[in-house]
Formats: C-alpha cells, sequence, structure tokens
C-alpha cells in the first residue's frame, strides 16, 4: 500500500513531480450547440493525486469528467491515459470504434451521482459483472476478490440484496466496490454525494478517504468543501468552462490567488459549509 | 382485376366498417353502464359484470360470433347474420369499454364528488354535470384507442359469412384465379382506413393533452 | 343439459383443440418475444434508415388486420410460389404480426431506463452485443412484464381466426362437433370457459413474475 506521502516532494501547485502521470488532458474543449461548456482544458493528473474539481454549477466540471472517459464526446483537444490517446485511433484521426473505447475504459472506473447499479443483479452481481463479462476474468478469483470488496467497503452482510433495496450511501459504496473490481488506473467521482441524505455522506466521503489514504488515483467532483479540504491532494477551481485556479487544499482555502476564487470561497463560507 | 373486382372490396370494406361503428356506438354506453355498476358496488350485480367483463374480454372474436350465430337460437334468439355480427362486435366493445371507463371512474377526484354533494346537489344532477364530464374527458384517448382496435378486429365477423371485406376478397380471387391481387388491396384498403382511425387518435389525444394542460 | 353430456363424451376433440391452440400459442409467443426483443436494437439505431424501416414494419402491423394478414400469407403467397400450409402460415402469421408489438412495447421500455444505468455499462467497458444482452435487456423486460401479458393474451385471441383456414385449434374443433352433434350451446360454451382459462392463467402468471421482477427494478 503507497501512502500519499509524496506530497512532500510535490511541485509548489500540488502535483507530486515524480509519479508518472496518469491523464493527460489537453487542449480539451466542448460545446453543447452554440454553448461552450468547455475551453481549452489542460489538466495533467499524476499516480496517487486526489485531485478535487471544485466550482460553482455550470462549471462544465462534470463534463470535463464524462469527456475523459469519452461518456462524452469532446470537440477538440486530446484526452491520454498513461500516454494511450482515448477515443481517437492512434497514428489517425479516425474515432475509434466501440469497442476499442470499451476496452480503454475498463482501465477508468466511475462513480455517477445516482449511483448507476444495475437493478437486475445482486450487489455481489454488481461488483462481479464487469470482470467476469468484460475482462473474462475466473469466476472464483472474481467473487473472491468481490467478496472483499464488499466487506472492505462495509457491506458484507448485503452481497446477495439488491439494489431496490439498499439506501443511498449503501448503493454508491457498491458503486466504489464495483470500480475497485476493475483494478482501474483512475477513478472519476461525479458528484457521489450529491444524492444522498445528509446522513448518509459521512459513509460514502469515509471509503473515499481510505482510497485517498491507499493512493488511489482519483478525479473528483464534489460540493463537499471539507473533503476537499481534507482529502484531496490538488484542487482545480473551475468557472465558466476553464480552470481558473489550480494548488494545494491548504493554500487554496485559506489563500486563493484568484478573485472568483475568492468569491466562491465566501458564498460557500456563508452558506456555513 | 376489374373496376367491379375493386368496388365490390370497397364495399365489402365499407359493410365492415359500419358495422363496427355501429358497434362502438351501442358499445360505449353500454360500457358505462356497466362500469357504473361496478362503481357503484351493488351486491350481485358488481360481481355478475366483472366476470361477464372478464370472459367476454379473453373471449376471440370469432369464437364469439360462432357462439351468437349458433347457440343463441338455442335460446330463443335467432339472428340474421348481420345482427349477429354486430352484437357480437359490441358485445366485445362494451366490455374492454367497461375496463376504460372504471379506470376514469375510480382515478375519479374524490374531492370534487364531495364538494357537489356539500352544495346539496342531487344524485342525477351530481353525475350529469360534475362526474361526466370529466370521466368522458379522461377516457377519450382511451375509448378512440379501443375504436380502431375494434376497427382492426372486426373482419372476425366473416367467420358468419358475412358479404364483407374478407368475403369480397375471395369472391373476386376466386373468380380471376389469382388470389393475391385482391387480397394485396383489401390489406391496403383496411389499413389505410385504420390508419385514418389511428391518425384522428393521435389528433384527439393532442387536443385532451393541451385541454388538460390549460386547465 | 344433455347438450353438455354430448360433449363431455366427446371431449376429446375439444381437448386436441385446445391442446393445438396452446402448442399454437408457446411457439408464436415464444418466436415473437425473441424476434421482438432483436427488433427493440433497429428501433432503437441512431442510424435513421434502419430506424424508419423498422418503424414502418412497426407501424404497418398495427394498422393490418390480422385476419387479412393471414389470408395474405396463406392465399396469396402461392402465387409468388410460396406454399405455406395451414399450420405454417397460421404460426408465421402470429409471430410476424405480434414481433412488431413485442418489438414496439420492448422498445418503449427501453427508452424509460434510467440513462445512467446504461451509461454505467459503457463506463466499465461493456458494448455492442454484450451491453445489449447483460445491461439493457433483463431490465427491458422485468419492467414491461405486465404488457408482455397483455400481449400474450392477444395472442391466444387471435390464435382463434385460425379457424378460418382450417387449422384445428379450439374454435375449430368446437364448430366441428357442434355441427357434427348438433350441440353448438354447450360446444361453445366450453370453448369460451377453456380460453378465459387459458387467460387468466396468463395473467396469474404474468403476477407472480411480476412479483419476483419488482425486487430486480
Amino acid at each position: 500500500m503507497r501512502a500519499v506521502a509524496e506530497t512532500k516532494q510535490a511541485a509548489p501547485d500540488g502535483t507530486p513531480a515524480e509519479q508518472p502521470v496518469v491523464l493527460e488532458i489537453s487542449g480539451l474543449s466542448k460545446s453543447f450547440g452554440d454553448h461552450a461548456v468547455l475551453r481549452d482544458i489542460t489538466l495533467k493528473v499524476h499516480k496517487g493525486e486526489t485531485v478535487c474539481l471544485l466550482g460553482p454549477s455550470g462549471a462544465g466540471k462534470s463534463t470535463l469528467l464524462r469527456c475523459i472517459n469519452w461518456l462524452e464526446e469532446p470537440d477538440g483537444g486530446a484526452v491520454f491515459l498513461a500516454g494511450q490517446r482515448i477515443g481517437v485511433r492512434p497514428h489517425s484521426n479516425l474515432r475509434m470504434t466501440d469497442r476499442e473505447l470499451a476496452a480503454i475504459r475498463t482501465r477508468i472506473g466511475m462513480v455517477f451521482q445516482h449511483f448507476a447499479l444495475w437493478p437486475h443483479m445482486t450487489v455481489l452481481q454488481n461488483v462481479m459483472e464487469a470482470p467476469l463479462h468484460v475482462l473474462k476474468r475466473n469466476k472464483a478469483e472474481v467473487r473472491q476478490e468481490a467478496e472483499a470488496l464488499l466487506q472492505r467497503v462495509g457491506l458484507a452482510d448485503k452481497v446477495d440484496s439488491f439494489p431496490a433495496k439498499l439506501s443511498g450511501g449503501q448503493k454508491q459504496r457498491v458503486g466504489i466496490a464495483r470500480c475497485l473490481a476493475m483494478k482501474p488506473d483512475v477513478i472519476l467521482f461525479d458528484e457521489p454525494t450529491s444524492s444522498l441524505d445528509p446522513e448518509l455522506v459521512g459513509e460514502v466521503l469515509a471509503v473515499m478517504r481510505d482510497l485517498a489514504r491507499d493512493g488511489m488515483t482519483m478525479v473528483v467532483v464534489t460540493h463537499e468543501m471539507n473533503f476537499a479540504r481534507d482529502a484531496a491532494s490538488r484542487i482545480v477551481f473551475m468557472d465558466n468552462g476553464q480552470i481558473i485556479e489550480t494548488g494545494r487544499p491548504e493554500q487554496f482555502f485559506a489563500a486563493p490567488k484568484t478573485e472568483r476564487a475568492r468569491q466562491f470561497l465566501m458564498r460557500y463560507a456563508a452558506q456555513g459549509r | 382485376m376489374t373496376a367491379h373486382d375493386y368496388l365490390s372490396i370497397v364495399h365489402g370494406a365499407l359493410a365492415t366498417v359500419s358495422m363496427s361503428l355501429v358497434s362502438i356506438l351501442f358499445g360505449v354506453p353500454i360500457g358505462l353502464g356497466l362500469a357504473l355498476i361496478r362503481w357503484s358496488r351493488l351486491p350481485f350485480l358488481d360481481q355478475a359484470a366483472a366476470v361477464y367483463v372478464s370472459i367476454i374480454r379473453t373471449c376471440p372474436s370469432v369464437t364469439l360470433a360462432l357462439l351468437i350465430y349458433f347457440a343463441l337460437p338455442e335460446v330463443g334468439i335467432s339472428l340474421d347474420p348481420v345482427p349477429a355480427g354486430i352484437l357480437t362486435l359490441t358485445l366485445s366493445t362494451s366490455a374492454f369499454d367497461t375496463e376504460i371507463w372504471r379506470s376514469a371512474l375510480i382515478n375519479f377526484p374524490r374531492d370534487q364528488y364531495d364538494a357537489a354533494l356539500s352544495f346539496g346537489m342531487r344524485r342525477g344532477l351530481r353525475f350529469r354535470h360534475v362526474v361526466l364530464p370529466q370521466i368522458v374527458h379522461g377516457s377519450l384517448p382511451a375509448l378512440v384507442n379501443e375504436m380502431t382496435l375494434l376497427v382492426k378486429a372486426s373482419p372476425a365477423v366473416a367467420v358468419l359469412g358475412i358479404v364483407e371485406i374478407t368475403r369480397a376478397a375471395i369472391r373476386v380471387g376466386a373468380r380471376t384465379y389469382d388470389p393475391l391481387p385482391p387480397f394485396i388491396f383489401a390489406l391496403v384498403l383496411y389499413s389505410l382506413i385504420v390508419f385514418a382511425f389511428v391518425k384522428t387518435q393521435r389528433v384527439i389525444e393532442r387536443r385532451v393533452a393541451q385541454a388538460g394542460a390549460s386547465q | 343439459m344433455s347438450e353438455f353430456a354430448v360433449v363431455w363424451q366427446h371431449r376429446s376433440m375439444i381437448l386436441v383443440g385446445f391442446e393445438n391452440t396452446l402448442i399454437i400459442v408457446a411457439i408464436s409467443a415464444a418466436g415473437a418475444l425473441v424476434l421482438g426483443a432483436l427488433l427493440t436494437i433497429p428501433l432503437m439505431s441512431r442510424l435513421k434508415p434502419i430506424r424508419s424501416l423498422a418503424t414502418a414494419y412497426v407501424d404497418a402491423m398495427r394498422c393490418v388486420p390480422f385476419l387479412l394478414f393471414v389470408y395474405l400469407l396463406y392465399f396469396g403467397l402461392p402465387s409468388l410460389g410460396l406454399r405455406f400450409d395451414n399450420w405454417s402460415a397460421g404460426v408465421a402469421a402470429l409471430i410476424l404480426y405480434n414481433t412488431a408489438y413485442m418489438g414496439e412495447l420492448l422498445r418503449a421500455s427501453w427508452s424509460n431506463l434510467p440513462k445512467e444505468m446504461i451509461e454505467a455499462g459503457h463506463a466499465f467497458g461493456f458494448s455492442g452485443w454484450r451491453l445489449f444482452r447483460r445491461i439493457i435487456l433483463p431490465p427491458v423486460v422485468f419492467s414491461a412484464l405486465p404488457l408482455i401479458g397483455n400481449q400474450l393474451i392477444q395472442i391466444v385471441k387471435d390464435s382463434a381466426f385460425l379457424t378460418i383456414i382450417a387449422v384445428a385449434e379450439l374454435t375449430h374443433e368446437a364448430t366441428s362437433l357442434q355441427t357434427t352433434y348438433f350441440v353448438p350451446f354447450a360446444s361453445f360454451i366450453a370453448a369460451v370457459i377453456l380460453y378465459w382459462v387459458t387467460c387468466v392463467t396468463i395473467e396469474g402468471a404474468v403476477g407472480f413474475a411480476n412479483r419476483f421482477a419488482e425486487d430486480r427494478r
């Protein structure tokens, strides 16, 4: 288990200098009709980082996340996973086939705001499904790992339950276990606690904190400022489709460099978060 | 196929459709009556109506037509093929209409009814002025859908030997030894008639939705 | 009442007809369900020509009266060199006709599925046939169960039309019985009751399956 102690050698803006680059986003842009949602986004995520994307609604945070695994297709720019370009075939400008896209997506995990569990499968089957039927791994091994993961997120007693019977917090923990079963290079979290009742948020954030501590590379879109402050290794602040400011959480929350970041934080302080 | 052949098929189509329309005319109010009987929960009639509707709804039109034409004479009701056909279609559609009306009655907001009661409206008036307009409005799309389905199922009466579209097409085919063209013509013609009903249905659905939205 | 006694005496005729009806319904329902599920793919296709073609087929079957369709297949097609016996024509008509209805109701169920669930499928590396078969199809079928049940009942009723092309199903056998032994009332009542029992059983089975499906929605 790798600890995130690399921050000792991190650059001032929080990027751990000596870890390999897991995700590279270069000049990414995306519009919906006339509305430009992402403008020229450039970002590198290193191994072991927990990057929190913060910003007001409509800033483009979720869209950016969804462009990483090409659930939204960007209009311009490129995304690379450990050096391999996502969505476009190497040495050409042709879009990848669905199958090629699917293959590279197996290395990127995603946790959805509304959990997106498969309702016709039990909790255990949900966690086993992709490793078994996409990666074609051995069933006994997959089952063992799945049970261990569910134990780790605190749901060992729910393995044979159907998602319909679970609370929101439980569903989201299953969602996280489901990602971990694929042993991804990076996990994308799209507002993982926004749909939860307040008393259920804590259990999910606890699991996410554990993951961060264990060195999982994570990109998190969230409104949970306390989580961002405690668990993030780097804050990326976005507004209006652009990255306005990045920095270590201690620096960002205490002394934001830009006016827009200041205003954003003031609004959140006023709301008592 | 001669012009006369085409005409005889058109004639047959119109015969089928007019039988359907007559059946709809009778079937819709009968359905309302049965739905009210069930809504009022009168002890024996409620169950009887429920059983009747259940049996008729699951009965194929062909079988019902044969039952009415061949079996009813035994209990004294002897019908010619055309009235027997109309009766079959009427009973069949009324059973489905009963369920449509019932659904509207069940979903009728109780407080409106109570408001009418508190104003001292007499029962008949209550029903005609408060309940009926609203359930007509709510049932209209489903009722029109059922009309379309009835028109589509009405060739079933061919089994009674009535000269309608099926028989007309068969006759032409038998005469010319070339059954395919008259059947294709009959199929296309009747499908266009059904299509016209479907279009009307969509227009009515849209109007009802707009009227509902403006309330 | 002696009519019913006669029918009871010759009940094997009615039962053979009933058995045939059940066989016809089982084969047609299975065929229509499988082909209907496959039909959802072109119906939901992003490519307009494919989608239009599939939709045109569905719209056509919704406007065509089933009896005329049966006639076309049985009497009309031999002119094109395709010779069907009455059983094959009947079952083929039932399958072709109901595939369109099954396809449409399954398609409606598909478009009502929560989008995120399918997105998760994509995000985890499912694509193509695997995505359809493992992620999309089961929830589609589970949520469409009541409508599938209604369509099954419709197939039972449509099977009676096949009496007109002399297929030995229930209505045909009941007619045979009544013309041979002059017992129209009893024989058709027997047929009506058997249809009713079949449909009520289907409704019960669907209700049972629905409870099974409820946890899985």
